[in-house]
């Protein structure tokens, strides 16, 4: 008698089979146990593309309900899921589509990914308790040569998504109570986009976006993983106009600089 | 809140997505909720927080679709770490799982696959309830699943393996009587048989749903109304076992909640006059 583990090794591989052979695994005849196994493979595949569509609405909608459909099933196979939690599933959905041929045509899908991607995990990321008083008061009191090396801690739900196109207003063209014009002006040039969700007891318990001036938005990449003096000087790359002190004012009073990390 | 108490032997509700919005806002009378324990796992955000004012006002049951139990890949410590703290958070009165397994090879299929009838399953399924109950520190109730394929090494009944698995670790049981049902249609066994040889004392919770009827066997879909053969074995099953906590589940083409408050009605019905035969 094969193990336990050999049967459900062989289970899913019927499970993914598509030629209608019946597993040898199944007890009663050929043709009903191939018919049944069947039923997992559907249930398997609705499963996803409901899950899918559910993170993804935008894509569905550019997509339209047969190729979003088919967009799904092929990544589901190239990036199984590992998890057992399927709302955590679909985060390599915009690499995929970059080399997904039969949407090769619309370059913008990916980005369109990132962003619903990013909208869903602000939507579910840890709670910020910073107090924009302290931050300041931590900022203030620190002596101006350790200032550089300082490392700075973003909300937990803040994302920052750079795109080639006017992704901001082919995400807000494609929401099903957008009324009025849909064109994209598509010379609008790039995008620099913050994605957030608002402070709890604000008055919308959603996720906000919003369009960042250039050096604003290199400033708070680089503080991902950088200190405060390379940031500094990102953004004036970025933009020779950046503000250092109207950027900390601005950024730890709306609560996206949400506390004070260690010294580099 | 009330932590540790067990669920109201009464009608619950399996609230889902589109109903949090409107339960929240109108605390309807409903005796308890069911929630499926991934839907939480979120570290912040309005859903967890949603959940966490709703549990002020009602108990509830921790409903785990993902832990793939069965599986004889290692148990995954992060889904039981997140569970942990869910667990910590919103103190459920019951923590329920599958008897099934969800992918093998560090693939996760996101379904519920049903297990050999073995004595090897029920050992490595004993050993695992046995793991689990020990990370969390609480004894958890194990539910029965549906099945479409049987397997050829089966060679004890489905009733004896989820029977064993109960005596063996001290779990409790989450009696799901619409897979009863659909698995003795879809592999001809008498569904009084399964409910007979059923450890009645560790039923801790009851299951109903709809099923589809229009493929090859009977498929359960969570999207339809508590079929009339269903209500009938579960009353079958309330005379066994006595009046126990039962919950209306309705995952696909989710209704007004209207709907499911008629379905948690019927159930009271049965439970009641479950209440007055003992009386």
């Amino acid at each position: 008698m094969p193990s336990l583990r050999e049967v459900q090794i062989r289970f899913s591989a019927a499970v993914l089979a598509t030629d209608g052979t019946a597993p040898a695994f199944a007890r009663g005849d050929a043709a009903t146990a191939a018919e049944r196994m069947a039923i997992y493979r559907r249930t398997i595949r609705s499963n996803y593309r409901n899950a899918l569509g559910a993170t993804y609405p935008v894509l569905k909608r550019l997509l339209g309900m047969r190729l979003f459909n088919a967009a799904v099933d092929a990544y589901v196979e190239a990036e199984p899921s590992r998890s057992g939690d399927l709302n955590v599933y679909g985060d390599a959905f915009d690499d995929f589509l970059a080399r997904y041929a039969p949407a090769a045509e619309w370059p913008w899908l990916p980005d369109v990914a990132r962003l619903e991607w990013a909208i869903d995990e602000a939507s579910r990321a840890q709670d910020s308790t910073a107090e924009p008083d302290v931050v300041l008061g931590a900022l203030t009191v620190l002596p101006a040569d350790k200032l550089p090396g300082l490392t700075l801690k973003l909300d937990p739900s803040c994302r920052l998504i750079a795109s080639a196109f006017p992704l901001l207003r082919i995400w807000q063209v494609n929401q099903p109570d957008h009324g009025g014009e849909t064109n994209v002006d598509w010379s609008a040039g790039r995008d620099h986009l913050r994605v957030r969700r608002e402070r709890p007891g604000a008055a919308i318990d959603g996720v906000a976006i919003e369009r960042l001036p250039a050096g604003d938005f290199a400033f708070l990449s680089a503080l991902v993983g950088s200190a405060l003096g390379e940031a500094i000087e990102r953004a004036q790359d970025a933009d020779a106009q950046f503000d250092l002190s109207t950027a900390l004012h601005g950024f730890i009073g709306d609560g996206t600089i949400a506390g004070i990390g260690d010294t580099m | 809140m009330t932590p540790g108490q067990a669920l109201p032997v009464a009608a619950g509700i399996g609230l889902r997505a589109p109903h949090v919005g409107y339960v929240k806002a109108q605390r309807p009378p409903v005796a308890w909720f069911e929630v499926h324990s991934e839907n939480y796992f979120a570290e912040g955000g309005p859903a967890i927080a949603s959940l966490e004012r709703i549990r002020a006002d009602y108990p509830l049951s921790l409903h785990g679709v993902g832990l793939s139990l069965g599986s004889t890949d290692p148990l995954s410590r992060a889904h039981l770490a997140k569970l942990a703290s869910l667990i910590a958070r919103v103190e459920p009165a019951l923590v329920s799982e599958h008897l099934s397994w969800s992918g093998v090879g560090g693939r996760h299929f996101n379904d519920l696959f049903p297990l050999p009838c073995t004595d090897e399953a029920v050992a490595h399924v004993c050993s695992r309830v046995a793991e689990v109950q020990d990370i969390l520190g609480r004894v958890i109730a194990v539910e029965n699943v549906s099945s479409y394929v049987g397997f050829a090494d089966s060679d004890i009944a489905e009733w004896e393996f989820v029977a064993a698995v109960v005596a063996r670790t001290g779990c409790k049981l989450l009696l799901d009587v619409n897979n009863v049902y659909v698995n003795a249609v879809n592999h001809g066994f008498d569904a009084e048989t399964y409910l007979a040889a059923m450890p009645g004392d560790a039923v801790a919770e009851i299951h109903l749903a709809g099923f589809d009827a229009r493929g090859p066997c009977l498929i359960d879909t969570h999207g339809a109304r508590v079929a009339p053969e269903v209500w009938a074995l579960y009353r079958s099953a309330i005379e066994r076992f006595g009046a126990r906590p039962t919950l209306i589940e309705w995952d696909v083409d989710i209704p007004e909640f209207s709907v499911l408050e008629t379905e948690a009605l019927a159930a009271t019905t049965i439970l009641e006059s479950r209440d007055a035969i003992a009386a």
